[in-house]
C-alpha cells in the first residue's frame, strides 16, 4: 500500500476519533443530561448508530466537501492532492485541539473546510477556490443554527399546545409521542431510499419508504409506550413518557451525526484513495464503503474512549434539562442535519443543537440559558475557518518543499 | 470545556423555593413566639424570637447567592427584573416577621387584655397562610415554565394569587379591629404596651403586605 495513504488513513481516523470524542459526545448529551440514558447505554447507541450513520447515509456530503470547494481540475499534479488533503486533516485536529482549550464551540466540519481551503491557496492562490460554492457553504453554516432555532421553537410550541394544553396531558403525550417518533422515521426511511437504495425521486421515497416507516413506527412505539404506575401529576406524567421517547430520539441524533460528520474525516482520505488507486486527481469516483466504515469506526471509537467521560460530566451537571425539552432539541436538530447532509451542505451539528436550545429558550421553555454561547459561536464562525486554513497552509508548503 | 456544560445556567427557580421556604419558616416561627407572648412565657418567646432573627439571616444569604447567579448574560423563561423584584419582596416577607419579633424583644409586655391578644394571634395565623401561598405560588410557578405556561397551570397560578390577595384583606381588616380597640382602651393599657402593641400589628399585617406584592410580581412573569 501507498505510504501516503496510509498516512492520510491513519490521519483520517484520528479526525473521526476526535469527532466522535467531541461533536458525537456533544449531541448525545441532551440524553444523558436529561436523565433519558446513561453514558454507558449512550455510548452503545452511539457506537452502533453513528457508525449507522456513517457507513449507510454518508455519502453526498464526503463528495460536496471533496469536489465543491476547490477547482479539481486546477489539481493536476495527483501529489497536491495527497499533501493538501493530510495538511488539511492535520490542521483541522490541530484546531479542534487549540479551540476545546478555550472552549469554543468549534465545528469540525467548518475546520476540516478551512484547512481544505487553506493548502488550495497556498498552491493555485485564490482562483482555486469556489467562492460561489464557498459561499453557499458559509451561508449554510449560518442558517443551519438558526433553523435549528426556528424548528426547535415550532416544536416545543406543538408539543405544549398538544399535550400540556390538553385536559389529560399523559393521555395526550401517550399519542403524540409515538407521531414524533413516527415522523422522524418518515425522515429515515427517505433518507434510506435515496442513500442506501440510491432513489432519484423524493416523492416515491416518502410516499414508498418514509411513510410507511412512519406509520408502522408509530404503531409500535404507540404499543410500547405504556405507564404502569399511577400518575398524580400530569407533568411528572408526560416527562416519564418522554424519557422513553428520548431514547429513540438520541438514537435519531447519532444517526444524523454520524451520516453528516463522518465526511469530515474521510473526505481528505477518499481523495488521497483516489490518487493512489487510479493515478489521477480531480476525477469523480465513488467513496469506498470500507472508508465509510472507517470513518463510522473511528467515531464509534471516539465515543467509547473520549466521549465516555465528556457524557459522564454532562450528565452529572446538566439537570435542568427536561425530557420534552431534550426530545424538542433531539428531533429537531437531527431532522435539520439529515435534510443538510441530504442536500449536501456541510453544517455544524453541534451548532444545530446549540440553536435548537436557544430555540426553546426562545419559547420560554428553558429556565435558564447562557448567552455568551451565541457570541461564541459566532466567534467561531469568523474565527475557523481562517486559522485551520493557515495552519493547514504551513503544513501544506512544508510538505511540498520536503517532498 | 464542554459546550454543553457551558450553555445550561442554573435555574433560580430551585433556589428561589428554597428561600421561599425559609421566608416560611421565618413566620412560622414568628408565629410561635407570638403564642408564647399570648401565654406569658417570656423566656421561650425571647429563644424564638432570636430564632425569627437567625432564619432571616439565613434567608438574606440565600437571596445574595441568587443575586448573585443572576447575571444579565442569562436568557430566561422570566424576564430577569421580575425575578429579581420578586426574590426582593419574598425576601422582604421575612424582613417584616423580623422587625415584628424586634418589638417582642424590646418590651416586656405588660397586661395586654386577652382580646387584643387573640387578635394578634389570628394576625400571627392569617400571615403563616400568606407565607405558605408564598411558597406555592412560587412552586406553582416553576410549574406553569415546566409546562410551557399551559393555560391550565397559569389559572392554579392565578388562583393561588387570589388567595393571597384575600388573606391581606383578612390581615387588614384584623389590623384596623384592632387599632380601633387598643385605642378605645385609654385607662386599660399603658402607652408603652400601647404603642408595642400597635407595631406589632403594623409589622404582622407588613407580612401580608409583602406576600401580596411577591404575588403581584408573579402576575407580572405569566404575562406573555
Amino acid at each position: 500500500m501507498d505510504p501516503w495513504l496510509l498516512i492520510t488513513i491513519i490521519l483520517g481516523f484520528a479526525m473521526a476519533w476526535a469527532i466522535g470524542a467531541n461533536d458525537a459526545a456533544n449531541s448525545m448529551s441532551t440524553a444523558v443530561g436529561a436523565r433519558a440514558i446513561t453514558p454507558k447505554q449512550a455510548v452503545v447507541i452511539a457506537g452502533i448508530l453513528e457508525f449507522t450513520g456513517a457507513y449507510f447515509f454518508g455519502k453526498s456530503v464526503t463528495e460536496t466537501i471533496r469536489k465543491g470547494i476547490l477547482d479539481p481540475t486546477r489539481i493536476t499534479d495527483p501529489t497536491v492532492l495527497v499533501y493538501g488533503s493530510i495538511a488539511a486533516l492535520l490542521a483541522a485536529t490541530i484546531w479542534l485541539i487549540i479551540a476545546t482549550k478555550f472552549g469554543l464551540p468549534v465545528s469540525t466540519t467548518h475546520s476540516i473546510i478551512g484547512g481544505i481551503v487553506g493548502y488550495g491557496m497556498v498552491y493555485a492562490g485564490t482562483a482555486i477556490v469556489n467562492w460561489g460554492k464557498m459561499g453557499q457553504v458559509v451561508l449554510s453554516w449560518i442558517l443551519s443554527p438558526i433553523i435549528g432555532a426556528i424548528m426547535a421553537y415550532f416544536i416545543f410550541k406543538a408539543l405544549t399546545k398538544s399535550i400540556f394544553e390538553r385536559k389529560n396531558p399523559v393521555r395526550s403525550a401517550r399519542l403524540w409521542s409515538p407521531f414524533w417518533i413516527g415522523l422522524a422515521f418518515v425522515v429515515i426511511g427517505t433518507m434510506f431510499y435515496i442513500k442506501v437504495l440510491h432513489g432519484k425521486n423524493l416523492g416515491t421515497g416518502v410516499v414508498l419508504y418514509g411513510i410507511p416507516a412512519g406509520i408502522a413506527v408509530f404503531f409500535i412505539t404507540y404499543a410500547l409506550i405504556k405507564l404502569r404506575f399511577p400518575i398524580s401529576d400530569p407533568l411528572i406524567g408526560v416527562e416519564s413518557i418522554f424519557r422513553r421517547v428520548q431514547v429513540v430520539t438520541s438514537g435519531y441524533v447519532a444517526l444524523a451525526h454520524g451520516a453528516n460528520d463522518v465526511a469530515n474525516a474521510i473526505g481528505p482520505v477518499a481523495a488521497v484513495y483516489a490518487v493512489a488507486s487510479m493515478g489521477i486527481a480531480g476525477m469523480k469516483v465513488p467513496v469506498p464503503r470500507w472508508i465509510l466504515a472507517l470513518g463510522g469506526l473511528g467515531i464509534a471509537v471516539g465515543v467509547a474512549t473520549y466521549g465516555y467521560r465528556v457524557m459522564e460530566t454532562v450528565g452529572k451537571r446538566i439537570t435542568e434539562l427536561t425530557n420534552t425539552r431534550g426530545f424538542t432539541i433531539d428531533f429537531s436538530a437531527a431532522t435539520v442535519v439529515l435534510i443538510a447532509s441530504w442536500l449536501g451542505l456541510p453544517i455544524s451539528t453541534t451548532h444545530v443543537v446549540v440553536g435548537a436550545v436557544i430555540g426553546i429558550g426562545l419559547a420560554r421553555g428553558v429556565k435558564a440559558i447562557n448567552k455568551d454561547i451565541v457570541r461564541d459561536i459566532i466567534i467561531s464562525w469568523f474565527v475557523t475557518v481562517p486559522v485551520a486554513g493557515l495552519i493547514s497552509a504551513v503544513i501544506f508548503k512544508a510538505l511540498m518543499l520536503a517532498g | 470545556m464542554q459546550v454543553w456544560n457551558k450553555l445550561f445556567a442554573k435555574s433560580p427557580f430551585k433556589p428561589l423555593i428554597k428561600h421561599s421556604e425559609v421566608v416560611l419558616n421565618t413566620v412560622e416561627t414568628l408565629e410561635k413566639a407570638l403564642r408564647a407572648w399570648e401565654r406569658g412565657d417570656c423566656e421561650e418567646m425571647k429563644r424564638l424570637a432570636v430564632e425569627v432573627d437567625r432564619l432571616e439571616d439565613v434567608a438574606d444569604r440565600i437571596k445574595e447567592e441568587i443575586r448573585d447567579s443572576l447575571s444579565s448574560k442569562l436568557m430566561m423563561a422570566v424576564a430577569r427584573e421580575d425575578v429579581l423584584i420578586y426574590l426582593h419582596m419574598q425576601d422582604k416577607v421575612a424582613d417584616a416577621a423580623e422587625d415584628t419579633a424586634k418589638w417582642l424583644l424590646i418590651k416586656r409586655p405588660g397586661t395586654v387584655p386577652d382580646e387584643v391578644k387573640s387578635l394578634i394571634i389570628q394576625m400571627g395565623v392569617e400571615s403563616i397562610k400568606a407565607a405558605k401561598l408564598v411558597h406555592e405560588a412560587i412552586v406553582q410557578m416553576d410549574r406553569v415554565i415546566e409546562s410551557g405556561f399551559a393555560e391550565k397551570e397559569i389559572e392554579e397560578e392565578y388562583r393561588i394569587i387570589h388567595e393571597i390577595e384575600s388573606v391581606e384583606s383578612k390581615i387588614d381588616g384584623l389590623d384596623t379591629e384592632l387599632m380601633r380597640k387598643v385605642l378605645a382602651m385609654d385607662g386599660e393599657l399603658s402607652w408603652g404596651d400601647g404603642f408595642c402593641i400597635l407595631n406589632i400589628a403594623r409589622t404582622l399585617s407588613n407580612i401580608s403586605d409583602k406576600a401580596k406584592d411577591a404575588a403581584e410580581r408573579i402576575r407580572l412573569m405569566m404575562n406573555k
